[in-house]
């Protein structure tokens, strides 16, 4: 029976989303492809975390050693090439995050399996296996087939998939052992660090006013400032405002940044790159202010202003003080 | 007794005198060295002429140094008595020596005019030096910066002409001539003194104490202050003289610093601070100032180019020094809204945007320290076509629904209108193209527009210094005209006027007859008034209101067009027009010019609000620009100084429009 | 500290409007403006930043036909020292395995104590060619570097991770590093500095003399349709001027909840 690999992602002490989120769609695969899924959890004191997943997969296979403890690619690389070698599966789902977008593509030129990144859906059609994902910042869909081989290896898009459970399963555990004396460590770890904690927790906030690359410049993001004002809401902002360093990084919303989830989220001149949208996926509303109809964000926003943002703005934030003050 | 100078009497080492004299020359002529290394560093590119403007410019500012005289008759006097005492006695001085050594003339009625006309040159020294330490030392004029030097020179200056007159009425006391009298300063020193002997004892004392100060003063002077009267007549002559255009193909080659005439005017500087006093930036207390740049500059100047770094060791430790702490900070050149202001009013004709203009160059090639709105603005510039929208397609949607020719897709016109960066794609400006295609269409005018094809003139690029890409729009331009048989072109911008006017011809200068391209340029005032002259617009409705007319920086200063737009204004009627505190040559920048459109800089606002209140103050309802910079900050700056209940901007076509009763735009 | 530095020329689509091509399996670059890829911007900025700082030299590398010698010029005036470009007319043919395969030939023959690439490129955010690389020429790397020091001989190297955290890390030279955008402040690269820079050695290497198989230059991934977005419902649009859309949007936030 064929099977199906999902690189369990977890880091300190925590599962990531995007492991049930991969676990969901493989879940449906397995299905559609009769193939066993089997998920590979690599760590030291991982069983907590095999007991999150154990309804999810049919089989777990867990390497726990101290020496696991920081995820390593190389080490992981080696690992898992060496099971692909041995199981042969037909795809191996690793998640599209920072650690992700290392081990992937080492392991596809390791282990010599093609590799598609970033996929938002995964379709098998005539036994032909087809990754669509985007291209050109979101603009442009893609379906992307591949070269004949044993196996593919996919990276998933965090918060594409749902994290629920499909299905109904019951993990067979293995517990395994891998010589790491054979591996060269090549990267060491030293720490992780966190990005300054500042005055505000975006995170915690009912109402976010959110600015992006269409303010244009830094002096303009007080129009913005002063809509957040009026409304008694909590200024954010998307990543390259904090490229620039026009606002610090802990009032950066998305992947990089924070996942935020207010009551309202409003999108100020932000186009709407999957990274920023995946920090709103938790959001209640989301209403866009952008001037141009195709942005991508338009397509997830609740409601859209399709307009000049120095036009709507400064009207809007009037408008607001009027009512604050006759009401 | 012969009436004639009685030299070296009672001085008997008179060799030493000449020993000292010597000396004295070979430092001087040391210091010149100095200062002309420093400028022939520069000369390699730069052409003079003989130009009749140069000549007029020196007898009147070099002479009579009329421009001291605006705003300040005491500082206008006060330097023609002590530069004048100053010459002539030194003139007085040469004669002299030429009387001793060459050919005695100086006698009978020839001496004592010669006597008298130095007793009263000396005089007028004397009181000039006084005003002078007034001014500095009690009054206090406030642009007056006074450093340890100045006080120096002066009292150096007053004791040699008075220890002079004190020589000259000691010898009187004992010589007692029938002629003393047309010494008379000198003889009023003389009755201080009691007796013969006395006189005899102090003589020599004295005459040494005056020579010593004297040869002093004439070594220091080339390191000094003072060496500004020798700089300055350069800058004044070639003041007229547009510089050469050093294009970027001369510079693949060799470094270029400060050309020659940038050299002179950090040379002739004397730290008056009349263009702080009239700066923008510096009165809206931007951390800029002119004059601080310009001693900066010059202080960079000599140590980079000084004659002893030739010698290895001086010259290493120069470029340690220079790196460490560099002479001219980088933060600051960026404020300069090149408004020009500075060269209307300095009495030696330095404009401090020109070596400004100069570092921003080397700026722009280092490329770290560039401000990055400014990096993102040219790198768009660059791909686009302009400055603003990462889109060529923008350009051409202004006109809405009006219908105006396009040139490029067909339409004939002999007349272009060359719409611009700025009029063409922010939304306010782009009122003010509507508002001019409705009075050209009024008026009945043939003409049509380049649509989305047109390029940028380049303007910015060339004030930040970015000279290979102003090159770059200037060729696609010049391309896009000869390509549509473009010879005569109207704009909205007196920025784009200024560039095709004044910076074009000089690029133009070095290509071959064959590849110019010639074509006449006007500012759309000048275009409107000559309609209005030929009868073809004629305001008819009366607009009961009160404007004010700011002058913008590139059609007044700039190109001298002050009183075109006020003809037209005056041809409204109902219209009163009152003119703000600052108006014509004297107008305020609005801040939108050199660049500043495109830099985050702190507190940059203030300075357009500085205008705005000066065009509240007046009771206008109405500032009238004719500029779209000027539009954009001053209407920015009407909000963000909350006086938009108060008064509004308009552009001057808009107000004719509605003069015209062409009424509003359908959106 | 010898560098090198893996560059692409990407059309700018931030304004564009875009369209499929004819063959249906990329969009139409024909109108639109080619530059450097923004995080190649950051990695050859960082480059020169380190070589200022060391000494050394810097190498900018792409894979692409004459028009893309624009990117290397580039590279030369922000401060590389020499550029290569491996001839390629049309690179739509090669996905990342090939380009990674191909550009890992060049630089094998190269002294190199660091290689940076971009994190993505931004036209087809695949993220793959980086460490590729470092696979293939099997040496150290580390990913979405965001800060970056060198202590003796190792390079101390950030990498960004998700919600704001970081992963420090001690890495021995030679090491690839993809680079993340805001690591620094990338320098204005001037006219006069590209034509200055023409002077600096730009190198043209023909496919055919790498002596890769035809087997390695076969892509692993094939774009077999490229479309644009399906219509979803997406947002409802909120109309009318200013004033209308205000007093529409206050209803929205009294509604849920967020404003009285």
């Amino acid at each position: 029976m064929s099977e199906l690999f999902v690189i369990v992602e977890h880091r300190l002490g925590e599962i990531r989303d995007i492991t049930f989120e991969m676990l969901w769609k493989a879940g449906e695969l397995a299905e559609t492809l009769s193939s066993n899924l089997t998920a590979i959890l690599i760590g030291h004191e991982v069983n907590s975390i095999a007991e999150k997943i154990s309804d999810r997969a049919d089989k777990i296979i867990i390497f726990d050693d101290e020496g696991l403890k920081n995820f390593n690619a190389d080490i992981y690389k080696e690992i898992i090439s060496r099971l692909i070698e041995e199981s042969k599966p037909t795809l191996t789902l690793i998640g599209n995050t920072s650690w992700g977008m290392e081990l992937a593509p080492c392991l596809s030129i390791r282990a010599g399996l093609p590799l598609a990144t970033d996929c938002i859906d995964i379709i098998s059609k005539n036994g032909n296996l087809i990754a669509q994902r985007q291209m050109y910042s979101g603009k442009i869909f893609a379906n992307v087939s591949f070269a004949e081989s044993d196996g593919y290896i996919l990276t998933i898009r965090s918060g594409i998939f749902p994290t629920d459970r499909i299905g109904d399963r019951q993990a067979q555990i293995v517990q395994k052992d891998f010589p790491l004396k054979d591996i060269t460590v090549k990267k060491n770890f030293i720490e992780f660090v966190e990005t300054a904690a500042g005055d505000v927790d975006i995170t915690q906030a009912e109402l976010l006013i959110s600015v992006g690359r269409g303010i244009g410049e830094e002096d303009n993001i007080t129009i913005v400032k002063e809509l957040a004002e009026a409304l008694n809401g909590i200024l954010s902002c998307s990543r390259p405002i904090v490229d620039k360093n026009w606002l610090p990084k802990y009032l950066q919303v998305g992947t990089s940044g924070k996942s935020v989830t207010p009551k309202v989220y409003i999108a100020v001149g932000i186009s709407g790159a999957f990274q920023h949208l995946a920090g709103i996926s938790g959001a209640g509303t989301v209403i866009a202010i952008n001037k141009d109809p195709k942005a991508p964000i338009f397509r997830t926003a609740d409601y859209g202003i399709v307009g000049d943002l120095f036009k709507i703005v400064p009207v809007l934030k009037d408008k607001i003080l009027e009512v604050k003050k006759g009401g | 007794m012969e009436i004639a100078r009685i030299h070296f009497w009672e001085i008997n080492t008179v060799w030493l005198f000449y020993v000292l004299a010597g000396l004295t020359v070979v430092i001087f002529l040391i210091g010149l060295f100095f200062h002309a290394s420093i400028w022939l560093a520069g000369l390699k590119r730069d052409k003079f002429n003989f130009s009749t403007a140069g000549v007029i410019n020196l007898l009147k500012d070099g002479l009579l140094g009329k421009r001291i005289f605006k705003g300040d008759l005491t500082a206008g006097l006060m330097h023609i008595f002590i530069m004048w005492g100053f010459i002539g006695l030194f003139v007085g001085t040469v004669l002299s020596t030429t009387d001793y050594w060459l050919i005695h003339f100086l006698s009978g009625d020839i001496y004592l005019i010669f006597s008298f006309c130095l007793e009263i040159l000396g005089l007028m020294l004397i009181v000039g030096l006084f005003m002078a330490l007034i001014r500095r030392y009690i009054a206090k004029v406030s642009r007056l910066n006074n450093t340890s030097q100045d006080l120096w020179i002066l009292i150096l200056l007053l004791a040699s002409v008075l220890t002079g007159f004190l020589v000259e009425g000691i010898r009187l006391a004992v010589q007692r001539p029938e002629w003393g009298g047309y010494s008379f300063a000198g003889l009023i020193f003389s009755s201080l003194l009691s007796s013969k002997d006395q006189a005899t004892t102090l003589y020599p004392f004295m005459w040494w104490l005056h020579a010593l100060i004297s040869l002093g003063l004439v070594a220091y002077f080339p390191f000094s202050k003072l060496f500004h009267s020798l700089a300055a007549p350069f800058n004044i002559y070639l003041a007229p003289q547009p510089a050469p255009v050093i294009s970027t193909e001369d510079r693949l080659s060799e470094e270029l610093e400060f050309p020659f005439r940038d050299m002179i005017d950090f040379s002739a500087c004397t730290n008056c601070g009349r263009c702080n006093e009239v700066c923008p930036s510096t009165s809206a207390m931007e951390p800029f100032s002119p004059r601080e740049f310009i001693a900066q500059a010059n202080e960079y100047t000599k140590l980079k180019f000084n004659p002893l770094n030739r010698i290895k060791w001086f010259r290493e430790r120069l470029i340690k020094a220079i790196s460490e702490e560099p002479k001219i900070s980088p933060e600051q050149i960026w404020y300069c809204t090149t408004c020009r202001a500075c060269l209307e009013v300095c009495p030696v004709y330095i404009g401090a945007f020109e070596p400004i203009r100069r570092v921003r160059i080397a700026e722009i090639e280092e490329g770290s320290r560039v401000p990055s709105l400014l990096i993102q603005s040219l790198e768009t510039l660059y791909k686009y076509n302009n400055p603003w929208e990462s889109s060529k397609k923008k350009r051409g949607e202004w006109p809405g629904v009006l219908d105006v020719p396009d040139l490029t897709k067909g339409a004939q016109a002999n007349l272009c209108y060359f719409v611009g960066c700025t009029t063409s794609i922010d939304t306010r400006a782009q009122d003010l193209a509507r508002a001019f295609v409705k009075i050209m269409t009024h008026a009945g005018i043939n003409f049509g527009t380049l649509g989305q094809k047109e390029t940028c003139c380049g303007d910015i690029a060339r004030r930040v210094g970015e000279d290979g890409l102003f090159e770059e729009q200037m060729e696609k331009t010049l391309d896009l005209f000869a390509k549509h048989g473009i010879i005569e072109v109207v704009t909205s911008s007196p920025h784009c006027f200024n560039a095709f006017g004044n910076d074009y011809p000089g690029y133009q200068d070095l290509k071959t007859p064959e590849e110019r391209l010639t074509f006449r340029v006007r500012h759309y005032t000048q275009l409107l008034e000559e309609l209005m002259d030929r009868g073809l617009i004629k305001p008819v409705k009366s607009l009961d209101l009160k404007v004010t007319y700011h002058d913008p920086c590139y059609l007044g200063r700039y190109n001298h067009i002050y009183e075109g737009p006020r003809r037209i204004i005056r041809s409204i009627p109902g219209l009163e027009l009152v003119e703000m505190a600052h108006f014509g040559p004297d107008s305020l920048c609005c801040g939108g010019g050199g660049g500043r459109m495109w830099e985050e800089l702190e507190d940059e606002q203030k300075l357009s609000e500085v205008r705005i209140r000066e065009a509240a103050d007046t009771g206008a309802s109405v500032m009238v620009t004719a500029c779209p910079y000027c539009l954009i900050m001053l209407e920015d700056a009407l909000k963000t100084a909350d006086l938009e209940d108060r008064l509004r901007v308009m552009d001057l076509n808009e107000l004719l429009t509605e003069a015209l009763g062409l009424g509003d735009d359908e959106e | 500290m010898d560098i090198i530095v893996c560059a692409k020329n990407v059309p700018d689509v931030a304004e564009a409007d875009l369209n499929i091509s004819d063959k249906g399996t990329d969009i139409d670059k024909e109108d639109l403006v080619f530059g450097i890829n923004d995080w190649d911007n950051y990695a050859i900025e960082e480059a020169v930043l380190l070589k200022e700082k060391y000494g050394g030299t810097v190498t900018a590398i792409t894979v692409g036909n004459e028009d893309d010698e624009e990117v290397l010029r580039r590279c030369l005036a922000m401060g590389a020292d020499r550029a290569i470009r491996i001839e390629a007319d049309d690179i739509s043919r090669f996905d990342s395995f090939v380009i990674s395969k191909i550009l890992s030939r060049v630089v094998k023959d190269l002294q190199f104590d660091l290689i940076f690439t971009g994190v993505l490129a931004e036209d087809d955010y695949y993220g793959m060619v980086g460490m590729m690389m470092a696979e293939e020429l099997n040496i150290n790397h580390a990913n979405m570097i965001t800060a970056l020091e060198i202590e003796d001989g190792k390079a101390r190297t950030t990498s960004e991770l998700e919600g704001g955290l970081g992963e420090v890390s001690l890495i021995e030279l030679p090491a690839l590093l993809t680079i993340q955008t805001g690591i620094n402040e990338p320098r204005y690269v001037s006219i006069l500095g590209i034509r200055k820079a023409a002077k600096k050695e730009l190198k043209t290497i023909e496919l055919p003399d790498l002596g890769i198989s035809d087997e390695e230059l076969s892509p692993r991934t094939i774009i077999e349709e490229a479309f644009l977005p399906p219509e979803t419902e997406g947002a409802e649009i909120l109309a009318g001027d200013p004033d209308k859309i205000s007093s529409d949007l206050i209803e929205i936030l009294k509604k849920k909840g967020v404003m009285e």
